[in-house]
């Protein structure tokens, strides 16, 4: 590719070819700078930022806070809860709904006055919609468990379909002469067509393959018997809409936060235009894996594929515009029933993701609210809080804790044998945190020294255990009751992280070498690689935060149950699964929440499976001419009582 | 000039074809769960019929379909912004890449240029070491420290453009400035050594000799030969440019690219690496050409060569 | 004034001695490089020591704070020298865990500087390995060679390095049980070391390729000499010059390429400081309502000094060594 010095008389050569070159690039400048700037609109009532831009907008499909933050202002579920107290509040459906069979069965009217923003009525059959797709493989994610824990027969209907999925699936490539994965056989063999053929003992992957059997026959066969139960088998669900305004839900347990539950986006109706989206190959309601597979692009608001008129949601807003990565812009739905009183018409939401720029754009006014404000100086805001000087600057206390996870269950940690599997290691290691040292001095922004898992004075009703000081004596007397005196014999501890704990772990480790003597390393990975470690248990202490789903205690501690997805540590329990169960089969109120304090305190007093460091309080900044926002411990913002008075 | 040109491009075409593969391997290499977002662990089932239902689970099946789908332009969906699909997402940010890096590259020329030749003629001097100290500092710090530098000077303090976003067109210069210093550096540094090479040559001695006067030795026979590398080295420039900037991304908020390499590495998004690899293979192959052909344009005995 | 005269001295060692600004540079860098090893006992010692009580974000001053009685016993130095270089631990001030910036520069130039001269290293020996093989074995082998290096450039840089290090991450850490911390640098500069090799590859490849057809080897092949025998023996040495120019180049990108990684996150792992990651650190403390200017100001000082010098110095060999070159071009 060099190109090689000549001799040129420049007067001759291509002068007329670079003006032409030369204009080509001015053109082409100029088309970019008109397409890629793309047109401006007048600044919105309420302008907020969202550091990360939306992940999904899918209500079955969403776990990411700023996420909720926006769905639940476009949707509106049978309850909301109100923006100062938490509480649970009526919605599209009249409150409180009628409760029976001991709390087992729950009749919610839905309200004459709900509407979509196409002026259709919201029917109950829009809720049984919504939440079926939140638990059809295909559609669904993390938030399914919801459903499936509580209300009756979802979880047989859901086992039901993923069977039929995998073997679906499996078929599929047996069909077309790919071999089946391992993972798949035992699915396969459970078919009744192999009964009696197929030994349960040997290597199932081989037999099936080794079969001479008309594999698309079979296929055929599943494919359609399936299609032909679908909707029988969701009828055995527990969600019924027995006419247009009347949704009967049957639980499996009482559930006595079951109201505070259904504000979760999960559980949003969906309107039914978004059928005109189902994938149905071949006319069929499920793909040919057997997923229930709905175009992606139905969140759009102009999308118009076969039909479609793009996205309707029945909140107090509707979505008037949404670029990647940029904007979301909301603005009042005019069906909905408080159209007439919200002041605030339109609401956008900018995407920065260098939060300094946005605090810097909050700041010069160009923004009214910044619901996060997660910078390395964040102390700062903290201090400017705290002493009155910004009095835009609230900290937040939230419904959240940041922990530490010892691995309980594996022997090894990459080669190195892993002390905590013993209980007293690991109480010693807990009982030697300067967790106010943390606090105080390193973070430094308001978050409050934890000594329980469960956050204290934000779940009404219940306080949790004490949980035991620092006691850096006792620590150094456990290691040595567990052999290790004076921290010798033990291997170097491996602490995993992420980036973003950076100081907080140098300080732990620094604490931990200090007063036991023994020699930490520490690990920072990127999230996907921490992730795939915590879950594979790779790690001898691992950071971990927990952010409530609901306002019970439960959402923390069944965290800690054994075999549950988010039990990290790997943490087994009898006692205190024991005890849970117990809390849940409990009807009455005061007997649930002390059994569910006695299992908090087996954790966070004898057996640590996690030490809790810190409750976050986070940081949030609403301009004084903003009213109507309040903050409360699950960061929930509607807009639709906001006064913006410029 | 035809056929050289369809030969580089079906070399073009090849080259393109080798990096989807070798970006293939090291993508189903990847240890990482690319179906895990949020706090919750996603079940094994629900995540196993993700994977069937995207093709996932059969690698081969995978590199098939997703060429034939590029071939037709259709990347497919992408798992790190589940409601977009590929093409979406770089059809909205490839255009601001483009711009910006354009800009980045212009302002490389405009000023980076002048220093080397200024650097050149006037070498061995205090100014020679100055300028060069000046464009080196473009080197010799990260993207990052020029990026936020810029925009407290001359956002927050001057309030001369506005705090990071995209929009306007009072977004643009910043972030193409930042883009820009490093490659003024090179593109300056290119210039001093042609135009030394050049003025020591011998058709500028006779040209000299022949009477030339100094500024027509310098921007009439010393500039067009010098510039030959320099424009040599802005194809691949532009096509680093125009992908390689997520710091710059990051710092002003402008909805680039580069920050789709580097979130759909760390996502594990096969979908959105391949077709974001398979588009910069593309824009450097044809960038490449084109700068080749310019050179040829300015010196017709390389067209013989190309 | 344009000066025609063709100076050109002919041995390379010495063109690359005439040249001021890499007199200069070395100067400046084997000063920092002597100032980094003084202190290194010190720096050791207490690059990780975190007050979290009295200096946290402290900004610089000519002694340290003032202690109270409790914590007076455990930090009295004991001699002079001690004593001196306690106090020098308040000059650029301390960080967000109260440790002493200074003691966190030094140690982290010497790192930095250490993982672009290891990355150079790996980028060195692949690409000669790499041209020098495509160069000998020639035809389509050689084609083969070429095309994946034509491939490789048509990655983005940033993705590979990104790839590379997620991929070597696992494997080397098991390697190195134990000792993260070195199996981190390991990872490293072998990700940077592996996408800094291909222009090495190319002109090693254009170098071989013209060298081999020189009489000295075709004298040396009519002996019997084997390719291996005859790479070493004849054309290293005359590759020596291109090897380090091209070397000395990768040594401030990688440094660079460091500091990016650092800043997204997955660089060198705490608490070993590098000036990458402490520019980072700084870069994003920056904020409008307190001034940490310590964290960033010295930190990208010593940056800026140590990359300059190196560019400095990787031009002046260039200049040096490039048989290409008429002119004397240095300055």
């Amino acid at each position: 590719m060099g190109c090689r010095l000549a001799s040129l008389d420049w007067n001759i050569v291509g002068s007329m070819k670079l003006k032409i070159l030369a204009a080509g690039i001015t053109l082409l400048l100029f088309a970019l700078v008109v397409y890629a700037l793309g047109s401006t609109s007048p600044r919105a009532d309420l302008t907020y930022v969202n550091p990360s831009g939306i992940h999904t907008l899918d209500p079955s499909r969403m776990s990411w806070t700023q996420d909720f933050r926006v769905a639940l202002n476009l949707w509106e579920g049978l309850t909301t809860w109100d923006p100062q107290t938490l509480e649970p509040l009526g919605a599209s459906a009249e409150f409180p709904p009628m409760i029976s069979d001991g709390g087992l069965t729950y009749t919610f009217t839905i309200r004459n006055d709900a509407r979509w923003s196409n002026g259709d009525g919201v029917t109950a059959q829009d809720f049984v919609r919504g939440w079926r797709r939140a638990i059809e493989p295909g559609s669904s994610a993390d938030y399914m468990f919801l459903i499936t824990d509580r209300i009756v027969g979802a979880a047989d209907y859901v086992a039901w379909r993923i069977e039929a999925v995998t073997q679906l699936s499996a078929l599929e490539r047996l069909r077309d002469g790919w071999g089946i994965k391992e993972t798949h056989a035992p699915a396969i063999a459970r078919l009744p067509i192999l009964a009696g053929i197929i030994n349960p003992d040997g290597e199932l992957s081989q037999q099936i393959e080794d079969l001479s059997i008309d594999w698309a026959g079979v296929y055929d066969d599943v494919f359609t018997r399936h299609v032909g139960e679908l909707d029988t088998r969701f009828d055995h669900v527990g969600i019924e809409a027995r006419d247009p305004r009347t949704l009967v839900v049957r639980l499996t347990t009482s559930c006595p936060y079951f109201l505070d539950l259904l504000g979760l986006p999960v559980f949003l109706p969906v309107h039914e235009s978004i059928d005109l989206l189902r994938m149905r190959p071949e006319g069929a309601p499920i793909t040919a894996e057997g997923l229930v597979v709905y175009d992606p692009q139905w969140t759009k608001p102009l999308y118009r594929r076969n039909g479609y008129p793009g996205l309707i949601t029945n909140g107090a807003y509707r979505l008037s515009d949404w670029t990647f990565k940029r904007r979301v812009r909301m603005a009042v739905n005019p069906f909905h029933r408080m159209a007439e009183k919200m002041h605030c018409r339109t609401v956008d939401m900018l995407v920065y993701e260098n939060i300094s720029a946005a605090i810097m754009a909050y700041e010069a006014g160009r923004v009214d609210f910044l619901p996060a404000m997660d910078v390395p100086y964040d102390h700062e805001i903290a201090r400017l809080s705290l002493s009155g000087e910004r009095k835009d600057y609230y900290l937040c206390p939230v419904l959240a804790t940041y922990f530490l996870n010892f691995n309980c269950v594996s022997d090894e940690v990459n080669g190195v044998a892993n002390p905590f599997v013993d209980r007293r290691v690991r109480k010693a290691f807990a009982l030697a945190l300067n967790k106010k040292g943390i606090v105080e001095q390193v973070l430094r922004r308001g978050d409050r020294v934890a000594k329980s898992f469960v956050p204290p004075d934000v779940i009404s009703g219940y306080t949790p255990p004490s949980g035991l000081d620092r006691d850096v004596e006792a620590a150094r007397q456990l290691l040595v009751e567990a052999g290790y005196p004076g921290g010798e014999g033990l291997p170097p501890i491996e602490l995993l992280y992420t980036p973003s704990d950076e100081l907080v772990s140098q300080a732990l480790a620094r604490m931990w070498e200090e007063s036991l003597g023994v020699g930490i390393e520490l690990r920072s990975r990127e999230s996907k690689t921490f992730a795939e470690d915590k879950a594979n248990h790779r790690f001898m202490v691992a950071r971990g935060n927990w952010y409530a789903d609901y306002t019970d205690p439960t959402t923390f501690l069944d965290c800690l149950r054994t075999g549950n997805g988010n039990n990290d540590s790997g943490y087994a329990g009898a006692r205190y699964d024991t005890l849970l169960d117990r809390a849940e089969a409990e009807g009455d109120t005061d007997k649930r929440t002390a059994l569910l304090r006695q299992a908090e305190a087996i954790v966070v007093e004898e057996d640590f499976p996690i030490v809790p460091i810190l409750h976050y309080a986070t940081p949030v900044a609403i301009k004084p001419y903003v009213s109507g926002l309040y903050t409360n411990a699950r960061l929930w913002f509607p807009f639709q009582s906001v006064k913006v008075d410029r | 000039m035809r056929s050289p040109i369809l030969r580089r491009l079906r070399l073009g075409a090849l080259t393109v074809a080798c990096v989807y593969v070798l970006t293939f391997l090291m993508v189903i290499a990847l240890p990482g769960n690319p179906f895990q977002q949020g706090q919750h662990h996603i079940p094994p089932e629900a995540e196993m019929a993700l994977r069937a239902q995207y093709d996932m689970d059969n690698n081969w099946v995978y590199f098939w379909q997703f060429l034939v789908g590029a071939l037709k332009l259709d990347f497919g969906p992408t798992f790190t912004y589940n409601d977009w699909t590929c093409n979406q997402v770089i059809a909205s940010s490839l255009p601001v890449s483009m711009l910006i890096g354009l800009m980045a590259v212009l302002i490389a020329v405009l000023i980076g240029v002048p220093m080397g030749v200024v650097s050149a003629v006037r070498r061995r001097t205090w100014i020679d070491v100055s300028c060069l100290t000046l464009v080196l500092l473009g080197l010799s710090l990260p993207t990052f420290v020029t990026g936020s530098a810029l925009l407290i000077v001359f956002s927050v303090y001057l309030n001369l453009a506005p705090i990071g976003g995209w929009g306007t067109i009072a977004h643009l210069p910043l972030p193409a400035l930042t883009l820009a210093l490093p490659f003024i550096a090179c593109v300056a540094r290119l210039t001093r050594t042609g135009m030394l090479d050049a003025l020591g040559s011998d058709f500028v001695r006779t040209a000299i000799a022949k009477g030339a006067s100094k500024r027509g030795v310098i921007w009439k026979h010393a500039l067009p030969v010098a510039i030959l590398p320099v424009v040599s080295f802005l194809g691949p420039a532009m096509a680093q440019a125009m992908t390689g900037s997520f710091v710059v991304e990051k710092v002003f908020g402008v909805p680039g690219m580069g920050q789709h390499f580097v979130n759909a590495a760390l996502n594990r998004d096969a979908g959105l690496i391949l077709s974001t690899v398979l588009v910069f293979a593309t824009l450097l192959v044809l960038f490449n050409l084109f700068v080749d052909l310019v050179c040829a344009m300015l010196d017709p005995r390389i067209a013989e060569g190309v | 004034m344009v000066n025609c005269e063709k100076r050109t001295i002919n041995n390379p060692l010495r063109r690359l001695l005439r040249s001021r600004t890499a007199q200069a540079s070395a100067i400046v860098l084997f000063g920092l490089i002597l100032l980094s090893l003084v202190m290194l006992p010190f720096s050791v010692r207490w690059h990780n020591a975190q007050e979290l009580t009295r200096s946290v974000r402290h900004p610089p001053a000519w002694s340290p704070v003032q202690l109270d009685s409790n914590q007076a016993a455990d930090h009295t130095p004991r001699d002079t020298s001690s004593a001196f270089a306690h106090r020098a631990g308040s000059w650029f001030g301390h960080d967000d865990l109260g440790r002493s910036l200074f003691y966190r520069v030094l140690p982290g130039f010497l790192v930095s500087l250490a993982i672009g001269l290891a990355a150079a290293m790996v980028a060195v020996i692949i690409g000669v390995t790499w041209g020098a093989m495509a160069a000998m074995a020639g035809g389509l082998v050689d084609q083969a060679l070429m095309r994946i290096v034509d491939t490789l450039y048509g990655l983005p840089y940033i993705l590979m390095v990104i790839l590379l290090k997620i991929a070597l991450t696992r494997p080397l850490t098991a390697l190195f049980a134990g000792h993260s911390g070195y199996a981190d640098m390991v990872i490293l500069f072998m990700a940077i070391g592996g996408v800094s090799w291909l222009t090495m590859a190319r002109v090693i490849r254009g170098q071989v390729l013209s060298l081999k057809n020189e009489l000295f080897v075709e004298a040396a092949r009519a002996v019997g000499a084997g390719p291996v025998y005859v790479v070493r023996t004849h054309l290293l040495p005359n590759l020596v010059g291109t090897i380090f120019t091209y070397g000395a180049l990768v040594v401030p990108q990688a440094i660079l390429q460091e500091s990016l990684l650092s800043f997204l996150g997955i660089g060198i792992q705490q608490p070993t400081p590098s000036l990458g990651r402490l520019a980072a650190d700084g870069v994003e403390a920056v904020n409008t309502f307190v001034g940490y200017w310590w964290l960033i100001v010295f930190p990208c000082a010593f940056l800026v000094v140590t990359l300059l010098a190196l560019n400095f110095i990787g031009d002046a060999l260039r200049d040096a060594f490039d048989p290409k070159s008429r002119a004397a071009t240095l300055v």
